[in-house]
């Protein structure tokens, strides 16, 4: 196991695509003390701005990266990581496990935007909250997450799983506006709140919204109210109204919202 | 054999002792590059980049101390451009679409495209006074608008896109066939595109009539490219070509659907063998994820329909329209595997390679940086063979290929490299080595007495990728691959001298205010604005 | 005295080419054709400005001379670890491309100010693409016009008269007489005659009678006029048909107009505060025009759903293209903020919010738009051209932009140069110094010089080129 402390708080941004247990497994202490890293304009070692310890741990098979303090400024950790093991002890900065293929990344604190954008398997926990574009593709691309999970213990902010096309989302807290635009395939499951506006322009794949949502877009349709819906597996209990949409896009996407918390939206049962 | 150069040119000789000498002893030598058709600035190139973050972010160039930074793939930014032409060994890239009104933009962007020569096409096949001096038969006072506006937009030759569709798809509307009259103008495609021809005749042009299809892209067309070429047959003198059919791959499709698809390039091929009237550049499809982009609104509103991808239109007032769409070509889609057949075919079925040249019609086709895999498979039978087995089935079956054993030679890919180019656009001092050309050079490391080609296409590819030296103007700004001097290059632009020129009078400034939104005064470029201008001058027979 | 004619005015989208200027002694004494704002622009832009270029000493700016300043400016770029280069849109594209190789050397973010007007637009046009036109194109042939979230009558005095409904094109009459049967009050009255006499290039010496009447217009076949939006503007006023929609609720109603047009049912009878009866007419009209066009305006970008505000009308417009021919085009503000995004977008492939901290362009509105640096505190040190931050931006970014050392070029005085350590007094271009600029449509267009700038007060793009050499000598000196 390796274990970075930041050396000092971080002003200008630090791209860190190295810290990755893939990078790091095939390195010498030396050549990972070596690494370069760019904070602002510049270049930097590993070893400059991180202390690196080194620990023996037969415990787990796995690489371990475990990162203490502060690297709410630290951009892209565990980007493209395909295996192992990353502990974030604090808050991790944006893209953290972009583009990610295998493995697990925990951050005990929060993450930032673009977490697990274009991820394609592995794992996520944030135990804290996060920004917007969780699980989402690069601008003017339409191949967002394609595979994993990614699951939020707080809250998530706007565009979760923005063109999203397989795997899961979990936010056990609240979610933004527009969760799951453009959504292709996959699941998005809100324990909590919807701030509105859920599926907007999704073609496929299941929205579950446990609890209040304040209106369902009207280019949805409703379809049915069920007594419980499975998420990966799982059984939620409901009831839940199902609508169908996005239909302005020729959708076929399914979002479930929960009928007892959203008693403003029985005039819909009319049409059943 | 030695080549002398001084000064910028080629020469008989120089001093061998004060001279810097380079031993390109065992390598291809070939004059720089000319690509006759690539869309490399301007409004609707820029539109493409900016559509597509998705398609730079994985592509990049870093700065050096030498050169500015930038991004690639299929619409590199405008450096990124220069440099990787010039590492090819390209010194000349024609700029083949440029909407008139939207001239200053395009120049702004070659100003900052360096390491090349370059020269820009108006469109000029719907520009509103056309249209209405054809359908009144007026070819003199037409030409004298003609001869205004090149010098006006400081571009080089007529280029012609979908004649009559553009007019048409301003309204949402297209033309089916050559004489299909156009809405509310009531003049045919024929009309145009023999006007244009006369006119292009008249003005003395150093290139031909420059002419994007109608129908194109449309299973059936290779017949419309057919009467296209025939409907100026009569125009020709000699065996000077009259007309030059751009990406003709993409208008040599037989076939009512695209389920029913095949190649139409054995037609096209024999009638460009009996005729000399015509040239053609090859408009190579790759399999790649590239994007397309062309005058022809019509065109792209209808592949954007096929594909469902984003889709960009940009009208542009009493002159044009345009349209892009991003667009994947698989090996395993029998209609992008028959295209791709098609341009390879017509490349080999056309006997002669000074009637055919090769391009990507950059970026439609795929981007110019696939040069060197067209010049492999134009090279080997085995390369092609390989490409073959990869395809779609379908399109396996359809293909000609198989049957074609024709190789071409390093000469031949001189000449449909360079040498043929530069001899289409009149760039007498281009295209060759001979005294008084351009110090314009490329060396490649493969060397073409030893190297079989037809086997080693790999080695070959490979030269070609990586220019050892390039040469402009007699500097060394490449070498082994790396640009080692960067340099601006001269735009080309014709300054037709007529000897009734245009009238400048309150009723044609009153018509511009009429035409367009802008002031008669701010519509020319005048010379300083080009960072190095390169004034050709030709004498009208007006 | 002398006239000069073909004038642009530096001042909105709109970009009038067709400015006269009557100058006398290096001064403008006239301006013909021009709107109440360009007028104004002309004649008085002198009256703020700063002469000589200042540098903070002790708290205190003081006048410095040329290569002091340079010297400053140049050391604060080179020395910061992520500098920001922020404005342009007010500048010409000649000095936006010396920025960009600045911004490059120093490796810093270079970011313009449609991250904080049309960013959002084009981060849609980026998924979906653009169906749009040069403004003639409608002036020609548009037979309805949509003014969504955007009020031209305020903000582009003259795109009414220019380019759509007051125009007169080929396939279109002008539609004048309707609109000052429906405008009340002298001076909107006194406003159109001067752009009628303008167009038609004759008098209006009575104004025809013609009775108001509800919008039986809109089923006329002649040119029309709707303007969405969330209150009755001037611009509304005008139109033959307003809609108006709930505040922050453009996207459902963007949204339902795409099923409407297709002739598909909603499950609600209403959508943003409008029936749906309603919403079916309009989406009759829409589908029954020869060609239709979109203008938007910030009240779309900026309101709540944002560039998914915009990405549903670039859908509705791609979808109208179905049945008929329709375009969409934002109105754009500052004079040349279109060209910047060109500009932008040939060097970098990217139109906005650049980071070239790695060595080449990098590109992430959210992450690498200035705002959000400065909301994050990343920065530490900026370039501010012919913009003014300090007046505009939200106070938090304010605070940190100011906290580190600030550089400013600007003819005028302003908060941002007030608060700036290097202040370049500058031209002003399109008066004082020439170039080149973008219409809203992509029409590039000379920036004239009228008058000759006072000696000490050279172009924004020459004093970037000395800042940029400055940091070129610095940079090779340490390496
Ligand atoms: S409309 Fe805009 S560009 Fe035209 S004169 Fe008024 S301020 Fe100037
Ligand atoms: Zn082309």
């Amino acid at each position: 196991m390796i274990t970075l402390h930041p050396k000092h708080p971080f002003k200008a941004p630090v791209d860190a695509e190295c810290i990755s247990p893939d990078v790091f497994a095939e390195k010498s202490a030396k050549e990972i003390a070596a690494l370069q890293i760019w904070e602002g304009n510049r270049k930097r070692t590993l070893s400059g701005l991180f202390k690196i310890k080194h620990e023996n741990d037969s415990s787990s098979k796995e690489f371990t990266i475990r990162i203490c303090g502060d690297v709410s400024k630290v951009r892209k950790i565990g980007a493209k990581m395909s295996k192992g093991n990353i502990i974030v002890e604090g808050d991790a900065g944006m893209h953290l496990g972009e583009e990610m293929k295998g493995g697990v990344i925990t951050v005990t604190g929060n993450a930032d935007s673009w977490t697990g954008s274009m991820m394609k398997e592995g794992t996520i926990e944030i135990k804290g909250n996060v920004g917007d574009y969780i699980g989402a593709s690069y601008r003017g691309s339409t191949q967002g997450m394609s595979g994993g999970k990614i699951i939020i213990h707080g809250d998530a902010g706007y565009e979760v799983g923005c063109f999203m096309r397989k795997g899961l989302i979990k936010v056990h807290g609240n979610i933004g506006k527009f969760a799951g635009i453009h959504m292709r395939n996959g699941t998005i499951f809100i324990q909590g709140n919807s701030e509105g506006r859920a599926g907007a322009q999704m073609i496929s794949g299941k929205i579950v919204v446990c609890g209040h949502i304040p209106s369902i877009l009207p280019t949805f349709t409703i379809d049915n109210v069920r007594p419980k819906v499975k998420v990966n597996g799982e059984k939620v209990e409901g009831p839940f109204y199902r609508f169908i949409g996005d239909l302005a896009d020729g959708g076929n996407g399914k979002l479930f919202v929960s009928k007892t918390k959203n008693t403003h939206l029985n005039s819909y049962e009319e049409y059943l | 054999m030695d080549i002398a150069i001084k000064n910028g040119k080629i020469v008989k000789k120089v001093n061998a002792k004060k001279a810097k000498i380079i031993d390109a002893l065992g390598m291809t030598v070939m004059p720089g590059g000319v690509d006759i058709h690539s869309h490399i600035a301007g409004a609707e190139v820029n539109s493409g980049r900016l559509l597509r973050p998705e398609d730079h972010v994985n592509d990049v160039e870093v700065k050096t101390a030498l050169t500015r930074s930038g991004v690639g793939y299929s619409i590199p930014s405008t450096f990124t451009t220069g440099y990787r032409y010039s590492r090819m060994g390209y010194t000349t890239i024609m700029n083949p679409s440029m909407p008139p009104l939207e001239a200053r933009h395009t120049h702004e962007e070659l100003d900052d495209t360096p390491m090349v020569d370059k020269a820009t096409y108006p469109l000029l096949g719907d520009w509103w006074f056309v249209l209405e001096h054809l359908r009144d038969d007026l070819i003199e006072e037409c030409a004298a608008h003609i001869a205004w506006m090149m010098t006006a937009t400081k571009g080089y030759a007529i280029k012609i896109v979908n004649p009559g569709g553009l007019e048409s798809w301003s309204f949402g509307r297209n033309v089916q066939n050559l004489d299909d009259p156009v809405p509310n103008f009531n003049v045919t495609p024929r009309e145009i595109l023999r006007g244009l021809c006369k006119i292009n005749k008249l003005l003395n042009l150093p290139h031909t009539i420059h002419v994007h299809t109608n129908n194109l892209g449309k299973p059936g067309n290779y017949v419309t490219a057919l009467e296209t070429m025939k409907c100026v047959e009569d125009l020709a003198e000699g065996n000077r070509p009259v007309i030059h059919i751009t990406h003709c791959q993409f208008c040599a499709y037989k076939g009512s659907d695209w389920r029913t698809l095949s190649s139409g390039a054995e037609e096209i091929a024999k009638y460009v063998n009996h005729h000399d009237h015509v040239t053609l550049d090859m408009g190579q499809v790759i399999f790649t994820d590239t994007t397309t982009m062309t005058a022809d609104g019509p065109f792209q509103y209808g592949l954007y329909n096929l594909t469902g991808n984003k889709w960009v239109n940009h009208d542009v007032e009493t002159e044009t329209t345009s349209g892009i769409v991003p667009f994947r070509y698989k090996r395993k889609s029998s209609v992008h595997a028959t295209q791709w057949s098609i341009g390879l075919e017509l490349a080999l079925l056309v006997k002669d390679p000074w009637k055919i040249y090769m391009t990507t019609d950059h970026p439609n086709g795929g981007p110019f940086t696939a040069y060197p895999k067209i010049i492999a498979w134009l090279m080997s039978q085995v390369a092609r063979k390989k490409t073959l087995s990869k395809i779609s089935k379908r399109a396996r079956r359809k293909s000609l290929l198989p049957s074609i054993d024709r190789e071409f030679s390093f000469y031949e890919i001189a000449v449909v490299t360079r040498a043929g180019q530069a001899k289409a656009l009149g760039l007498t001092q281009k295209g060759h080595l001979g005294i008084g050309a351009d110090a314009d050079v490329a060396v490649f490391n493969v060397n073409p007495e030893q190297v079989d080609a037809s086997k080693k296409y790999k080695t070959v590819r490979r030269a070609f990728k990586k220019a050892v030296y390039t040469i402009k103007g007699g500097e060394i700004v490449v070498k082994d691959g790396q640009i080692v001097k960067p340099v601006f290059g001269k735009t080309f632009w014709i300054d037709v001298k007529t000897s009734l020129p245009m009238e400048v009078n309150d009723d044609l400034k009153r018509k511009f205010r009429e035409y367009w939104t802008v002031e008669y005064e701010n519509y020319p470029i005048p010379e300083s604005f080009l960072h190095v201008p390169a004034q050709i001058s030709v004498k009208a027979e007006i | 005295m002398t006239v000069i004619t073909g004038v642009t005015c530096p001042v909105c989208g709109t970009f009038c080419d067709d400015i006269e200027l009557v100058v006398k002694d290096n001064v403008i004494i006239d301006v013909r054709n021009a709107c109440a704002m360009g007028a104004a622009k002309f004649l008085s832009y002198a009256a703020h400005r700063s002469l000589k270029p200042l540098v903070r000493k002790n708290g205190e700016l003081v006048e410095a001379s040329m290569d002091e300043a340079v010297e400053k400016a140049a050391k604060i770029l080179v020395d910061a670890a992520y500098p920001i280069l922020y404005g342009w849109s007010n500048t010409s594209c000649e000095a936006i491309r010396v920025g960009l190789e600045l911004a490059e050397e120093v490796g810093g973010v270079i970011d313009n100010t449609s991250t904080v007007c049309h960013g959002p637009s084009i981060l849609s046009v980026q998924d979906v693409g653009i169906a749009s036109c040069t403004l003639g194109q409608l002036r020609h042939r548009a037979d309805l016009i949509f003014y969504w979230a955007s009020n031209p009558w305020s903000a582009h005095p003259r795109h009414i008269e220019r380019y759509t409904m007051f125009s007169e094109g080929r396939f279109q009459k002008s539609t004048w007489r309707g609109y000052l049967s429906r405008l009340s009050g002298g001076l909107s009255r006194k406003r159109l005659q001067r752009a009628v006499n303008l167009v038609l290039r004759r008098d209006i010496f009575t104004t025809p009678e013609v009775k108001r009447r509800m919008p039986y217009s809109m089923f006329q076949k002649k040119r029309k006029m709707v303007v969405v939006d969330v209150r009755k503007t001037r611009t509304a006023e005008a139109a033959d048909y307003f809609l108006q929609v709930e505040p922050n609720k453009d996207y459902e109603l963007l949204q339902a107009m795409r099923m409407l047009i297709r002739d598909e049912e909603l499950d609600v009878d209403e959508v943003a505060g409008v029936p749906v009866e309603t919403l079916e007419e309009v989406a009759d009209i829409m589908v029954g025009c020869e060609l239709g066009v979109f203008f938007f305006g910030l009240g779309l970008t900026m309101s709540e759903g944002k560039h998914r505000n915009v990405d549903a009308a670039l859908h509705l417009t791609r979808d109208l293209n179905q049945r008929t021919k329709f375009l969409i085009m934002p109105m754009r503000g500052h004079f040349n903020v279109t060209g910047v995004n060109i500009v932008f977008t040939w060097q970098t492939g990217y139109p906005y919010a650049i980071d070239f901290s790695h060595g080449y362009p990098r590109y992430n509105p959210g992450e690498t738009s200035v705002i959000d640096i400065l909301n994050r505190d990343e920065a530490d040190a900026s370039l501010i051209v012919a913009s003014d931050p300090v007046a505009h931006f939200p106070r938090k970014t304010v605070q940190n932009l100011v906290k580190n050392p600030l550089i400013a070029i600007d003819p005028e005085v302003s908060p941002t140069t007030l608060l700036a350590d290097v202040v370049f007094p500058s031209a002003f271009v399109g008066i004082e110094a020439e170039g080149t600029a973008y219409r809203m449509d992509h029409v590039p267009l000379p920036l004239k010089k009228i008058v000759e700038p006072p000696k000490t007060c050279l172009s924004d793009e020459e004093i970037l080129r000395k800042i940029l050499q400055k940091v070129h000598k610095m940079r090779r000196n340490q390496n």
